[in-house]
């Protein structure tokens, strides 16, 4: 079955899990921004977790079922409407052929996904359907949806579904993100580190599937902000030339030449992909061993609704 | 040095680039990891945390590390990098000159004139660090990077070429362009360059590029 892109929106893709275990030959990790919500909106499908998913920004698309098909939508909050009806999101819905699907603009987060019963067709490249813009490849055709282009789905039949409120994500303008220590952390000076966890950053417009960028105080690195080229994965926060701090994000390069002066904890990791400009973030200083604890205890609430949670986050 | 850069990384400082593929091949036969990452002079490792212990994970690199890392195996065959220097292929070579008082045949020359070896690959999917560049040909990295890069683009920077496999913001000096498909992720292998690998560039006219 089908469905035809009438609009769109800003930046959607077709997103699934990311690719690990290939950045020694350079290739990004990809794969949906907000992997939590991926997961959630294909749990109400009967899907697994990362079944090939629209991940859309900003601005959502409009969308032409071409014949009966079950869908859902979580992540950023905004306005979703069935043929102009207005529709909630966190719940399974069957739509019939020719209904129409309007995703209007995210009010808070940044990011949703539409997941649809067996997943969209997708290019499965270097171990994963997700879509690498870059580069070009996986998804379709390596790309952003464009107007007029037809997404192909398999029909499953499902029982309706809804989330349980208590494994709703909060969305916020207001973010706390867990963060250790990294390499060149001891290359900040004594105020630079204070600011880092004392100020109340501001998401730059520079915010997207590369790297969200942190505006609110300058930090000076003791060095000349250069470094030969070392290991980065989501999360690494770069301390570049302008001193304002870079957080690397899904599609970021495998290796930076930049000091990197915090690593967001793998339990926040997936808060990156809902930052949007204007968001606050503020960033919290965790020992390592206390991140794992508490991500350990999130994979362990998260468990009963997501089975497979320990390798959404 | 093996330090925990995050709570899941470990991060380990190398004498040399080739040092860090070889003591990155030996973790990862070692152990069942997210990614090990050789950069130039360090490996980051990223385990699951879920899984697995820092203080476990610190003394199986502890172990790697005390039997010593082995020397990085070169390849024997080598890849000839066929290269339009200057013009629109190397946009950057005109400059280069003035900068270093060097005609455009003297550095072609330089660079075509010696054996290399590729350092590592990174930053986008085969982008290749190739170490051994001549010393008068040790230029910093441009202040402004540009935001759009050619693929097959080469350039000079920090005493190492840099193959722009696909196209990417870059600041790199460029000096030329290679017909040659550096990465297809649709071919198998999707790399045609690899840490260990030794090449040799090759001046080719314009024509030869585009036929």
């Amino acid at each position: 079955m089908t469905i035809t892109v009438i609009k769109p929106g800003l930046q959607s893709t077709i997103q699934s899990r990311p690719r690990v275990g290939l950045r020694h030959q350079g290739v990004p990790a990809s794969g949906a921004a907000d992997p939590l919500s991926l997961a959630l909106a294909n749990r109400l499908l009967g899907n697994v977790w990362d079944a090939p998913a629209l991940e859309v920004t900003l601005l959502g698309p409009k969308l032409r079922f071409e014949s009966e098909c079950a869908f859902a939508i979580t992540g950023a909050v905004g306005v979703v409407t069935l043929n102009g009806d207005e529709i909630q999101m966190h719940q399974s819905w069957m739509a019939s052929a020719g209904d129409e699907l309007a995703i209007g603009a995210a009010e808070v987060g940044a990011r949703m996904y539409i997941a649809v019963s067996g997943g969209f067709a997708a290019d499965n490249i270097l171990g994963s359907s997700s879509t690498n813009l870059q580069a070009g490849f996986g998804g379709l055709q390596g790309r952003a949806l464009l107007t007029g282009d037809v997404l192909r789905c398999e029909s499953v039949v499902v029982g309706s579904a809804r989330t349980p409120d208590e494994y709703r994500l909060p969305m916020s303008s207001s973010w706390a993100v867990r963060t250790c220590a990294a390499s060149e952390t001891h290359l900040l000076d004594e105020d630079s580190r204070d600011h880092l966890f004392n100020t109340n950053w501001v998401v730059a417009r520079r915010a997207d599937r590369m790297g969200v960028r942190l505006e609110g105080s300058k930090l000076t690195v003791s060095s000349d902000g250069r470094m030969p080229s070392a290991g980065v994965i989501p999360g690494t926060i770069q301390c570049p030339e302008d001193g304002s701090p870079y957080v690397l994000s899904i599609d970021s390069g495998t290796v930076g030449g930049y000091p990197r002066i915090a690593q967001v904890a793998r339990v926040d990791r997936h808060v990156l992909g809902q930052l949007r400009p204007g968001d606050h973030v503020r960033l919290l200083q965790r020992e390592p061993d206390d991140a794992v604890a508490e991500l350990r205890g999130k994979l362990a609430y998260w468990r009963e609704w997501l089975p497979d949670i320990d390798e959404v986050l | 040095v093996l330090t925990r850069c995050g709570d899941d990384l470990f991060s380990i400082t190398t004498e040399s680039p080739r040092d860090a593929q070889s003591l990155a091949r030996q973790l990862r036969a070692f152990g069942d990891w997210l990614d090990v990452i050789p950069g130039i002079d360090s490996v980051v490792l990223q385990f699951d945390a879920a899984m697995l212990d820092g203080d476990d994970v610190r003394q199986k690199i502890e172990s790697v590390l005390a039997a010593g890392i082995e020397p990085l195996e070169i390849s024997q065959s080598l890849v000839e990098i066929p290269v339009v220097y200057g013009g629109e292929y190397g946009p950057d070579l005109s400059a280069l000159c003035k900068a270093t008082g060097m005609s455009a045949d003297a550095v072609i020359a330089l660079h075509t004139g010696r054996e290399y070896t590729v350092d590592m690959v990174g930053f986008t999917p085969g982008f290749a660090f190739i170490g051994g560049l001549d010393e008068r040909l040790h230029v910093p990295r441009r202040k402004e990077p540009r935001q759009r890069v050619e693929a097959g683009s080469v350039g000079i920077a920090d005493g190492r070429s840099g193959l722009y496999a696909m196209a990417s913001p870059g600041g790199w000096t460029l000096i030329g362009r290679t017909p040659y498909k550096l990465f297809d992720p649709h071919a198998e292998p999707p790399f045609v360059l690899g840490a260990g690998m030794r090449v040799r560039f090759k001046a080719i006219s314009a024509g030869e590029f585009n036929g």
